[in-house]
């Protein structure tokens, strides 16, 4: 089972050995990129978390903000019909040419790459919860109704509970994208200190390949257990949801 | 003097962007008393789901007037009076079968009315070994079984049930009519009944409403004689005798109105 895998693994690892030893400039070597990894890990794993830090407070501001406004969205007509082409158009805008002017407006801290991050994660939440919220089956809505429930039953009793694979799906999405945000906005962020978007944007200057792909592993690594800790949230949140029903073979 | 029954009075209903001639509902007069149990049957597209629906205050009207125990159907909800069985069992996949059951206890508090112990609701359909079970480990007809004990759960004056078993394959759905007519026997509640199946209309009811398609009307009103508790009778030949008559009372029914050609009469 795992053989396609490794297979696919090695010829990629061999791939790059052949074209690093061929060309020292285009790819640094696997063993190079270890070595720098092992020389200084207290170094990685701080920028690591400075990198963290803004991706994860990025998401909770940014899938926060699109919770709230998803409900008032779902409750209030007219603010959908307010919200969602301005969602849109934030939607198409490439939030990293908005990055220098937020870094303007917001000096070097860490403010303006929460709010980039921020930015790149609410579209995703915003769609997701809004349609999730609507997705209610009309049979089940029919019970409640001719129970008279409220508007706040109907909502933290129904409506919720069947938005949440889809909030979930959202996150999936999301918490990757939080890192993509946090590197670009670090990119931009001209002398800032931390963080491993900075470290590669400094090591590139110094043409130190090992540095950058050492720096893109430990993002990497964020990403895959990002994803973890989602399919670990749906495994348990999600139990009852046909997505985790069928036995992955 | 309050009115112990259920009056459907020149009830029309014309859904938006429908023909104004042929009306979904057409002027229906219907009486159903407290504790009946009657059943609607009809080609598709006669009205049947919505006059259920319309009865459940799910749905406006156009004209006409309904009361249920003089109330508004919007009243007898608020006063929490009303259960209701949609075609699906509508269970909330994320609750186990006992917080499913007791789901109409826990919201809309404020009507203050009492409601059936859990336990004691899915004893009645059989279903206690299943309490802690969630939806997804259930049959369809054991999700319906619980949708049944749900809507029996405050102990409602109007039971409305959309067909409720057409889902279900023939032997599920049989031993699931015995046992609603066992719960209703018990919490002798009024029923309205859904149904594509004649022998489901003649096993269950005290009255078999046939109704007609494009506009939907009220074709013809079948008062079924069988003894309560209902039993072999039903299948006997005073039981055949009712289903032959209201198989032509159906198509009496498809040939008065402009049915469309999905109509068998089972």
């Amino acid at each position: 089972m795992w053989l396609p895998t490794v297979v696919a693994v090695a010829l990629v690892g061999a791939g790059w050995s052949w074209i690093a030893a061929e060309h020292p400039y285009v790819l640094p070597t696997l063993s190079e990129v270890g070595r720098t990894l092992v020389s200084d890990p207290v170094l990685f794993v701080e920028n690591a978390w400075s990198t963290l830090q803004i991706a994860l407070l990025g998401v909770a501001w940014g899938a926060g903000t699109a919770f709230v406004l998803a409900l008032l969205m779902s409750e209030i007509p007219v603010l959908r019909r307010a919200i969602m082409p301005l969602a849109v158009v934030l939607n198409v805008t490439p939030v990293v040419a908005l990055a220098p002017a937020l870094v303007v407006a917001f000096g070097f801290g860490m403010t303006p790459k929460v709010i980039v991050t921020a930015i790149v994660t609410v579209f995703p939440v915003l769609i997701n919860v809004t349609t999730g919220l609507r997705s209610v089956p009309g049979p089940a809505l029919h019970v409640f109704r001719t129970l008279h429930a409220s508007r706040l039953e109907v909502l933290l009793k129904l409506r919720l509970p069947s938005s949440l694979p889809y909030a979930l799906a959202a996150l999936r999405v999301v918490l990757p994208l939080s890192i993509v945000g946090a590197v670009v906005a670090e990119f931009v962020a001209a002398g800032s200190s931390s963080g491993l978007g900075t470290m590669i944007r400094n090591a590139a200057a110094n043409a130190q390949l090992p540095h950058v792909y050492a720096a893109i592993a430990c993002l990497a690594t964020m990403g895959v257990l990002m994803l973890a800790f989602t399919a670990l949230l749906e495994r348990r949140l999600l139990f009852w949801h046909e997505s985790q029903l069928t036995n992955p073979s | 003097m309050t009115s112990e029954r259920i009056e459907v009075r020149g009830l029309t209903k014309i859904y938006e962007g429908g023909d104004p001639h042929r009306p979904t509902l057409d002027r229906i007069d219907l009486d159903v008393p407290r504790g009946q149990f009657v059943s609607l049957i009809g080609p598709s597209g006669c009205g049947k789901s919505t006059l259920v629906r319309v009865v459940a205050g799910l749905e406006d009207y156009d004209e006409g007037a309904v009361t249920v125990f003089d109330a508004t159907p919007r009243q007898m909800c608020a006063a929490k009076a009303v259960g209701f069985v949609p075609q699906t069992p509508a269970l909330l996949p994320w609750l186990n079968v006992r917080r499913n059951v007791s789901l109409p206890a826990r919201v809309n508090r404020r009507a203050g009315k009492g409601a059936e112990h859990p336990d004691e609701l899915l004893r009645m359909v059989g279903l206690e070994d299943a309490a802690r079970k969630y939806p997804h480990e259930l049959s369809g007809g054991m999700c319906q079984r619980v949708a049944i004990a749900r809507a029996f759960g405050t102990r409602p004056d109007l039971l409305l049930m959309d067909e409720p078993f057409s889902a279900l394959d023939e032997f599920t759905r049989e031993a699931l009519q015995w046992h609603l007519l066992r719960l209703w026997e018990r919490m002798s509640t009024t029923v309205l009944f859904v149904t594509h199946s004649v022998r489901e209309a003649v096993t269950l009811s005290d009255r078999i409403v046939v109704m007609s398609a494009r506009p939907g009307r009220v074709h013809e009103v079948i008062p079924v004689d069988l003894p309560r508790p209902r039993g072999d009778e039903v299948t006997g030949p005073r039981g055949h005798a009712l289903e032959d008559r209201v198989r032509a009372s159906l198509l009496g029914a498809w040939e008065s109105g402009a049915a469309p050609d999905d109509l068998i009469p089972q």
